[in-house]
Order: C-alpha cells, then sequence, then structure tokens
C-alpha cells in the first residue's frame, strides 16, 4: 500500500543524505601540531598558508577588476593600470610560499594538491611564467591600448589556469 | 462545442518547446562548465536564463495547463490523489497531477537559483564571470558561484526524482506521460470529466511574452 510512496521519497532522502555527505569535509583537523610548526622563514605552517591566500586572493580581486572593466562600454583606464601593476607585486617571491609541509596534510585549509611537492620544478617554472605573462600585462597596461590589454589579460589569465588545472583542488 | 476531437491538446507547442529545450541544456551547461568551455556556457546560460523566464511568464498568462494559478488550486486535492496512488489507481489527470504540481514548482524555483546565481558568478581566478558580475565583489560574486555550484546538485537531484516517477508511472501504474510531452495532444477519452478546461494557447500573449524574455536577454548580455 505505501511501496508507491516510498518509491518515490526514498531515491529523494537517499539523493539528500549523499548531497550532506559531499559536503561534509572530513580530513580537516585543525588541533594539529604541524599547523603550528615554524618554517625556516620564520612563520609558522599556518601563517604561511594563509599569507599566500592572502596574496592570491588580492591578485583574484585585481583580475576581476580588470575583467570588469574591459566588459564596460568604456574602460576606465586608471582601475585598469592600477590593477594590473598590483598582480606582478603581489606575486613577488610566490615560488617561495609553497615550502615543504605547507600541504593539506598540516590540517589547515588550503587548496594546495600534495602533487605540487612531487613537481615542485614544474611548478615554479608555471609561477615563473605567469609572473612574466604579469610583467608584460603590466607594461602593455600603462600603455594604454585597450585590445591589446585584453590580450594580454587572456594570456596572464591562462597562466593562471595552467596552474590551477594541475595544482589547485577544484572546488 | 458538440463535436470534441479524439485526441485533445494537453501541452502546448511553448511548454514542449521550453521543456526540451531544457532537456538539451542542462546536460550541455554542465558539461561546458566542467571542460571550462566558459564562452558556451554563458552563451547557453543566458538561452536558459530566457527560457526560464518566459515559463515564469507563460505561467502567468499562458495555456490553461502552463498557468500557476490552477496548479496552486490542484494542490488542495494532494491527499486524495495520494490516496488514489495507493490504490494504484491515479487515473489521467488534465494538465499537472497534484503531485506534479510541487515538482513543477520545486524544478522552476531551483532553475530561477541556478540562473540568477550564474549571472553573478566569478570563478577563482576573476578571469570568468557572469554578465552581471560587474555589480558585485569578488568575494560577493565567489559567494554566488559556490550557491551556483551547490544549486546545481539540488537540480541534478529533482531532475532524477523527476525521472524516477515518470518511470514508476510508465511501469508501475501503466501512465504513459512522455508521449503527450512529444505531442501535446492525449485521447480525449483518457480523461473521466465531462468538461475540461479551455486549454488554447493565445498567439499574441506567446509572442510578447517571447519578445520581453528575448529583450531581457539582450539587456543582460550587454
Ligand atoms: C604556479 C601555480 C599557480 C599560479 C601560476 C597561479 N595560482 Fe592561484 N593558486 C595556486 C594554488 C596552489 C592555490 C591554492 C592555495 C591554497 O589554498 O593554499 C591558488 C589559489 C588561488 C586563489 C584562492 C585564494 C584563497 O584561498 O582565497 C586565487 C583567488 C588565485 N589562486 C588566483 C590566481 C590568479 C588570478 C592567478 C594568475 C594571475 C593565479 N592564481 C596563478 C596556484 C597558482
Ligand atoms: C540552468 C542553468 C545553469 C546550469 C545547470 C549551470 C551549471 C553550472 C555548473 C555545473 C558549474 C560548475 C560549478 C563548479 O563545479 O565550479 C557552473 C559554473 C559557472 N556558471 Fe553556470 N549554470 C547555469 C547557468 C549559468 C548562467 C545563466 C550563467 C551566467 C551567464 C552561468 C555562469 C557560470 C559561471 C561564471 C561559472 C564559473 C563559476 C566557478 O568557476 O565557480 N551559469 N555552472
Amino acid at each position: 500500500m505505501r511501496r508507491c510512496k516510498s518509491k518515490i521519497i526514498v531515491p529523494l532522502l537517499a539523493s539528500l543524505a549523499l548531497l550532506s555527505a559531499c559536503g561534509q569535509n572530513t580530513e580537516t583537523d585543525m588541533d594539529s601540531q604541524l599547523a603550528a610548526v615554524e618554517l625556516p622563514n620564520g612563520m609558522t605552517v599556518k601563517e604561511q598558508i594563509e599569507a599566500r591566500q592572502g596574496h592570491l586572493k588580492k591578485i583574484g580581486k585585481a583580475f576581476k577588476s580588470i575583467s570588469d572593466q574591459l566588459k564596460a562600454d568604456s574602460p576606465d583606464l586608471a582601475r585598469i593600470q592600477a590593477a594590473a601593476a598590483l598582480v606582478p607585486k603581489e606575486a613577488e617571491g610566490m615560488a617561495d610560499w609553497f615550502p615543504e609541509g605547507t600541504g593539506s596534510e598540516s590540517g589547515v585549509k588550503t587548496d594546495a594538491l600534495p602533487v605540487i611537492w612531487k613537481n615542485k620544478s614544474d611548478f615554479n617554472d608555471k609561477v615563473l611564467a605567469m609572473q612574466e605573462a604579469a610583467a608584460g600585462l603590466d607594461t602593455v597596461a600603462q600603455s594604454g591600448d585597450v585590445a591589446t590589454i585584453a590580450t594580454a589579460f587572456q594570456a596572464t589569465g591562462g597562466k593562471c589556469k595552467d596552474c590551477h588545472d594541475k595544482y589547485r583542488e577544484d572546488d | 462545442m458538440t463535436t470534441e476531437p479524439a485526441r485533445i491538446l494537453v501541452w502546448d507547442g511553448a511548454v514542449r518547446l521550453v521543456h526540451w529545450l531544457m532537456v538539451a541544456l542542462v546536460p550541455l551547461l554542465w558539461w561546458t562548465a566542467e571542460q571550462g568551455y566558459m564562452d558556451w556556457h554563458k552563451r547557453l546560460g543566458l538561452t536558459m536564463f530566457g527560457l526560464v523566464l518566459f515559463r515564469l511568464l507563460w505561467g502567468l498568462f499562458g495555456s490553461w495547463t502552463a498557468r500557476f494559478a490552477p496548479m496552486m488550486r490542484r494542490i488542495g486535492s494532494l491527499s486524495s490523489y495520494l490516496g488514489k496512488l495507493r490504490r494504484r489507481e491515479p487515473g489521467a489527470t488534465f494538465g499537472h497531477s497534484p503531485l506534479a504540481v510541487l515538482s513543477v514548482f520545486a524544478l522552476l524555483i531551483v532553475l530561477v537559483a541556478q540562473v540568477t546565481t550564474g549571472l553573478f558568478s566569478v570563478d577563482v581566478d576573476g578571469l570568468e564571470s557572469g554578465p552581471l558580475a560587474i555589480m558585485v565583489s569578488f568575494e560577493t560574486g565567489r559567494q554566488f558561484a559556490e550557491v551556483h555550484e551547490f544549486n546545481f546538485n539540488l537540480l541534478a537531484a529533482l531532475i532524477v526524482l523527476h525521472i524516477v516517477a515518470i518511470a514508476i508511472y510508465r511501469f508501475v501504474l501503466k501512465e504513459k506521460l512522455v508521449g503527450a510531452m512529444v505531442t501535446g495532444r492525449r485521447s480525449r477519452s483518457d480523461f473521466s470529466e465531462a468538461h475540461l478546461p479551455d486549454n488554447r494557447p493565445r498567439k499574441y500573449t506567446m509572442m510578447i511574452a517571447a519578445l520581453l524574455s528575448v529583450a531581457c536577454v539582450i539587456v543582460i548580455s550587454n
């Protein structure tokens, strides 16, 4: 008698349960001792991870403001230039932001994948490729031609993506 | 009104076209997003936005089986319909059954959420973003993207439920529902009611709703 109703409700509950299971983050252990370990540069693991995320977030913000301006009918060149100048500054020294021990095994929330430390020289090449592209974008931006800026912006964005596809956890 | 045709219109052309376009677009939208073909994702997403908008307008001004108000009234007979389902004799409903009404509303709400969050979404690089993301900050755009991603799971779950329900009707209750969503018509004798509501779509209303939706999409995408 109740079969028909439960046939509809059971898959619904099952899918909801599955959903909430996917949303759980099981491996974070915030009490981890590893997060407090001091690195050779004087920062703790936690500080290092948070510092790099802070830089990257600023880079992301700068990128969005360039992208917004490029979409606008009359792009505000001054804002593009300010943002383009910020990126190479924020990305300075990026190769040093990922010392051994600053992966997810530390218990700190990070999207940096363990493969970074298996391919450190390839990772560093990708850092360099992005830094060069970003410096190029900055130069082009100061020249003021919107079409060339758009091309350089796409090229730099491609370098971010190259690295994220391989070394950053897909969220 | 003396001679009724043997086969009558249940789902008008607009409802069917929108329905099948959505069926094609959802997997495509998922696939383009996963593959990172964001130009196509945004184009198809805007098309989906237009379809959802049109469907909402059609729910206000469309043919009888498309309109929301009669659907709402159907919810009142939900428990008696569930009783009939338990006895395995639901019979054909002209338009959406009380249970199907719930499914329509749930799907439309989730679709509205999906397309609106998409318009404001910003990806992690700040490189790709929806056409309205220019109005929000990087952080807010990222939050829209999170909701956009989570809500897609809800949409997928509802679609699975929708398909399972149709399969149960087909194989357990012996009610074939898909045919009518293709041809739009069912046999008049399927329905026990002596009088059925006037279900004719109004052509000019349809054109105005379609034009309005297209205009909205164009305004947003520029
Ligand atoms: C060489 C690799 C690499 C390159 C190049 C790179 N990123 Fe990342 N990015 C990462 C990794 C790894 C993370 C995850 C860091 C973490 O969570 O600890 C990340 C995270 C981020 C985040 C999220 C920060 C947060 O936690 O809030 C943003 C935003 C970001 N990147 C933007 C960019 C932009 C924009 C570019 C290009 C200009 C770029 N990245 C280039 C590797 C890279
Ligand atoms: C029913 C319609 C839609 C569906 C099913 C859909 C589906 C998806 C999916 C599955 C993702 C990947 C999420 C992830 O894993 O990160 C995504 C991302 C995205 N979508 Fe949509 N989408 C829809 C409509 C739209 C619309 C209308 C727009 C704007 C024009 C849009 C813009 C975006 C953007 C910018 C992203 C990238 C966000 C990120 O990287 O996190 N989407 N979409």
